[in-house]
């Protein structure tokens, strides 16, 4: 999909649509981003309130006391700073591992000419659909006898591994739209593969690295089964294993654990509304290169 | 031939981290839990296992207290709930916003935030909204005069109600995800066929139905695979939510084999569940690009 | 002093009583299920009797003050856990006394820490020192020599410890574990409310409990509490009602394995349970409640009864406006010609052992019964429940309500350990999800009994 086509399309708008339709459509429309929008709200509301106010006194207002000793609280028992980190490193880390092989191993699909390339990309879009729980056991008594439980590799690796398939998709759709002129250029010029690879293709797939990172992120943020399971240690503890904890241990203090998930989401919403233009772009963007 | 060969071992190089991580991680372990899934495996100590053949998928299908059928039946229930529930859902929210709405862009942003909201934070959420003493779905439903129509046992006890519940936070979180891979599709087709469509008279809802529908097939067919297999391999939502309960009413595969390797320690039969899934998974990947195959009339450009 | 007194009787009445033994996991002579001696006197009775005077004559001879080292240790002690308090106090103490030794504690969630025990023990990262529930669970380990044999410095405490609170951590007449506090399930009431019903104690009899809990429905208040999202928490319930009508004996069989669940009578006793379930006894919201939840609840008026561990009363306690409420009794008698009064759920469960694996192993041995000493002390005067241990020090400042639990406990006449600790891990769930069926009314008591006899063993 062009640039062009998608701003050109601005011209087309609901005032053409009849009222009465037009209406309903805004109806339908800001109803939903209610219901996108409320659980949210009131999360940020319990999470500065006493458990009297949650109890009945104020369930839906704003907070009339505002207790941010939640927060501090949250973040004393639940060290939530540590598992915001660990959670980043992870992710991190695993982006990265993941955009390296994709990008070489997409280069070799679809650049260099060779007897079964094709059977190699339907090999790694099994990828695709298997779930990643289909491994817990054998990489969990593997990882043990190893002594690598309790470590971020225990988590990185996996989620490379499972991450590879999608990004694989996504770097095939931007590398088909550059040019195969551009590799010729080069071969005439003497680079062999890995200087084309290195000079020429890498630099060109700047916008895949955006959208692999979104689904990559999308996919190990949230990733409780394998954190669960590898991690004991409070200090290597992802934010998923860390909240569901600290629930369990608070189950009937709505404050502190309000404030905890507040902690947890607010990084990520703040990045989002500085950003929101270009993570939804690149999200869109895998889905149509994919 | 000595370029040939050069080649070769280019190619094999750029191929071989993606290779381990591949076949390390995915594939080998696959054939390992096919391998465990044939043993009465219960230690990670693998030495001196007993072989039982199918002793595990005989036990996983009959026994009574491992509700195996239950589990199957229900992800395929979110599985049909996810395809024509949330599709049709996020379908409409990108139709709508296609036709280019003032606010487009903040509709767009509000309805993609749940999607970038960590699952277990969106779990214990909706578990405090669904508190049958003190939560805020009462709240709102008593606001409505509604407020006695909570099934006994509460949204997260009934047997009834529980996997309805679980359903919908799931449908929360990614209608939005889905909506904005239609709402790309939406975008990407060309005015000058909606425009001639509509002054050749076509309504609206005509001009959805038969151009941007059809030209955005593709595209409904990554979703249609997304949400089945998402729901087929669902865990995280459910194991905070309800972990199963009450009464193997939310019971899915993935709660199922969890239960079964770590406070068991059936490591067999967890590999069994886990081969089951990998196959169900497959089944439907197939029989969905079958499906968009067969009806895509109007053929891809 | 009168509780010390009450604590001695129960002491000197735990060593006549039966215990059910778990180690001989079925093998032992079914001949003598309840030997009212220790399980050293079963048929193996020579050889564990020459092994304890070895024991005797050879201690550990391990000077902890001389001993300089780290050790580690798991525990489910978390922040909100009620004996989170004597762990730290013990904790403490024990390194004022023996400055060189180094402890590195963790405290994890009780359900996660069984999950993570278990794949940690597989791989042997277990820390020194863990907490372990007795029996079943401390059994697995034991049965794959993970565990560290206590035997020659249990020797050096046996004036203190007695013989009999070391049998659910005995396994063919070894000693792996050193027990914590001991708890039964108790039967904790709201007087205020059975007040409002007409009631000044809680009824004696079945006959006078079920009007109570009819009086109290017809007031519009909910007789029990319990939370359905943890089974365990519905076995408090359903393994009273069996106990009380088919008796302790019965019972230990069949949790041991050495009778069939398809017995008519517990058919029956779980019918009596469901009855209770469907007669409205039971707040329906507590099926998707936590344990927590519903405690928060009964503590907040909500219930008139609550069955649950005896290791609430420190919760109760520490409640100012809910403890003046609140009495404790033991559950009636259904069927009188099986069961009397006196036949109790629970026993020692709260266990602290050593890994084989410790490179200090000896070391930590000695460590985990000084500690495990303190903890008991300490949680018994917080009110986590009855120690196991010998008390010593002043313990007039123990609450009523755990007082009133060691009366209960010094009429004992025979325990029955909580079903999912007596069994192993994958019995234990196939049993937990039987429970939540009858709970739910999925299966009646003659489903009960002829699925758990098809599906365990």
């Amino acid at each position: 999909m062009e640039k062009s086509k998608e701003t050109g399309l601005e011209q087309y708008h609901v005032q053409k649509t009849n009222k009465f339709l037009r209406t309903l459509i805004y109806i339908g429309l800001i109803l939903w981003a209610l219901i996108d929008l409320f659980p949210i709200y009131w999360m940020f509301t319990f999470s500065l309130k006493s458990n009297e106010e949650v109890y009945g006194m104020n369930v839906m207002g704003l907070p009339k006391e505002w207790l941010w000793s939640n927060y501090q609280k949250a973040m004393t028992t639940g060290n939530m700073p540590r598992y915001f980190l660990n959670s980043v490193i992870v992710t991190v880390v695993t982006i990265v591992i993941s955009l390296v092989a994709a990008l070489m191993a997409t280069y070799a699909m679809t650049r260099i000419v060779w007897k079964g390339r094709t059977l190699m990309n339907s090999f790694f879009m099994l990828g695709i659909t298997i779930p990643i729980h289909a491994s817990i056991v054998p990489i969990f008594i593997t990882l043990s006898k190893l002594h690598m439980t309790n470590s971020y590799w225990s988590l990185i690796i996996p989620y490379s591994a499972f991450s590879l398939a999608m990004a694989i998709l996504i770097c095939t759709g931007f590398m088909n739209d550059i040019p195969k002129d551009l590799d010729e250029a080069a071969c005439i010029d003497g680079c062999g593969l890995w200087k084309t690879f290195m000079l020429i293709i890498v630099p060109l797939m700047k916008p895949a690295l955006a959208t692999i990172s979104i689904y990559t992120f999308l996919q190990c943020w949230n990733e409780l089964m394998f954190a669960n399971v590898f991690i004991s240690k409070e200090a290597l503890k992802t934010l998923p294993v860390g909240i569901q904890a600290l629930s369990g241990r608070h189950t009937t203090e709505w404050g502190p654990i309000g404030a905890a998930l507040v902690i947890a989401t607010f990084p990520t919403l703040l990045a989002y509304v500085f950003m929101s233009k270009s993570i939804q772009e690149s999200f869109i963007a895998g889905a149509v290169k994919g | 031939m000595k370029n040939k060969t050069y080649r070769n071992v280019t190619v094999f190089l750029f191929l071989l981290p993606g290779l381990i991580l591949f076949i390390g991680v995915l594939i080998a372990p696959i054939i390992m839990s096919v391998v465990y899934s044939l043993y009465d495996l219960r230690s990670i100590s693998t030495q001196g296992m007993e072989f039982i053949g199918l002793g595990n998928y005989q036990e996983l299908f009959t026994s009574g207290s491992i509700s195996f059928w239950k589990a199957l039946g229900n992800s395929l229930l979110l599985a049909a709930l996810s395809v024509f529930i949330q599709l049709p859902l996020s379908l409409g929210l990108a139709l709508m916003l296609g036709k280019g709405v003032k606010g487009e862009r903040a509709f767009l942003s509000v309805y993609f935030l749940p999607v970038l909201i960590s699952t277990v934070v969106i779990g214990q959420l909706w578990r405090k909204i669904y508190n049958p003493d003190y939560g805020i779905l009462n709240a709102v439903l008593g606001l409505f005069g509604a407020s006695n129509v909570m099934p006994t046992g509460g949204w997260l006890g009934n047997v009834s109600s529980a996997l309805w519940c679980v359903f919908i936070p799931t449908l929360w979180q990614y209608v939005g995800y889905h909506m904005l891979l239609m709402y790309a599709g939406v975008r990407s087709v060309s005015p000058d066929l909606r425009e001639a469509a509509k002054l050749d008279g076509a309504t609206d809802a005509q001009v959805d139905r038969y151009i941007v529908i059809p030209c955005i097939k593709p595209i409904l067919r990554v979703s249609v695979i997304f949400a089945v297999t998402g729901s087929l391999k669902s865990f995280d939502l459910i194991y905070v939510l309800t972990n199963g309960g009450p009464f193997h009413a939310t019971e899915v595969p993935s709660t199922l084999m969890i239960n079964m390797l770590f406070e068991r320690n059936r490591y067999g039969m967890g590999s069994t569940i886990a081969v089951l899934m990998i196959a169900l998974c497959f089944a439907f990947a197939i029989i969905i690009s079958a499906v968009f195959k067969e009806r895509d009339i109007y053929g891809k450009k | 002093m009168k509780l010390k007194k009450v604590v001695a009787l129960l002491l000197a009445g735990a060593m006549v009583l039966s215990m059910a033994a778990c180690g001989n996991d079925g093998g032992a002579s079914s001949s003598a299920p309840e030997s009212s001696e220790e399980s050293s006197a079963a048929p193996e009775s020579s050889e564990a009797d020459d092994s304890n005077a070895e024991a005797e004559n050879t201690t550990s001879g391990v000077d902890l003050s001389a001993a300089d080292c780290t050790l580690e240790m798991w525990c489910i002690a978390t922040e909100s856990d009620s004996n989170r308090h004597s762990y730290e106090a013990a904790i403490e103490e024990m390194a004022s006394e023996y400055p060189n030794i180094t402890l590195n504690w963790e405290a994890f969630e009780n359900q996660s820490y069984k999950t993570k025990i278990k794949a940690a023990m597989a791989a042997d990262e277990v820390p020194d020192i863990f907490f372990t529930w007795s029996c079943a669970f401390l059994g697995d380990f034991v049965a794959q020599d993970k565990v560290y044999c206590l035997d020659e410095t249990y020797a050096e405490y046996q004036s203190e410890l007695p013989e009999v609170m070391m049998a659910n951590s005995t396994y063919d007449g070894k000693h792996y574990g050193v027990p914590l506090t001991m708890n039964i399930v108790g039967l904790f009431a709201n007087m205020e409310l059975l007040e409002e019903a007409g009631y000044q104690e809680i009824p004696g009899t079945y006959d006078e409990f079920i009007a109570c809990c009819d009086a109290l429905k017809e007031k519009g208040i909910i007789p029990f509490g319990c939370a359905g999202s943890e089974t365990w928490c519905v076995t408090e319930y359903l393994e009273s009602v069996i106990e009380k009508s088919i008796g302790a004996d019965a019972m230990n069989d069949i949790f041991l394995g050495r009778a069939t669940w398809n017995n008519q009578e517990v058919a029956d006793a779980v019918d009596t349970f469901q009855s209770m379930v469907t007669n409205g006894y039971f707040d329906p919201n507590g099926i998707s409640l936590s344990n927590d939840e519903v405690k928060a609840n009964f503590m907040a008026g909500k219930y008139a009864f609550y069955m649950n561990g005896t290791w609430n009363c420190a919760d109760f306690a520490n409640d100012e406006n809910f403890f003046p409420k609140v009495k404790v009794a033991e559950f009636p008698v259904i069927n009188a010609d099986k069961s009397e009064l006196g036949q109790l759920i629970g026993g020692p469960s709260d266990t602290l052992a050593v890994t084989a694996a410790s490179e200090n192993a000896a070391v930590a041995a000695k460590y985990t019964f000084e500690l495990g000493k303190k903890i008991c002390h300490y949680g018994y005067l917080d009110g986590c429940g009855l120690p196991a241990w010998t008390p010593y020090g002043d313990t007039s400042s123990v609450n009523a309500l755990t007082q009133d639990v060691a009366q209960i406990c010094n009429e004992a006449k025979a325990y029955v350990l909580f079903g999912d600790t007596a069994m192993n891990a994958d019995e234990a769930n196939t049993y937990l999800d039987y429970v939540a069926q009858v709970y739910g009314s999925n299966i009646d008591g003659k489903g009960f009994i002829e699925g758990l006899a098809k599906d365990i063993r």
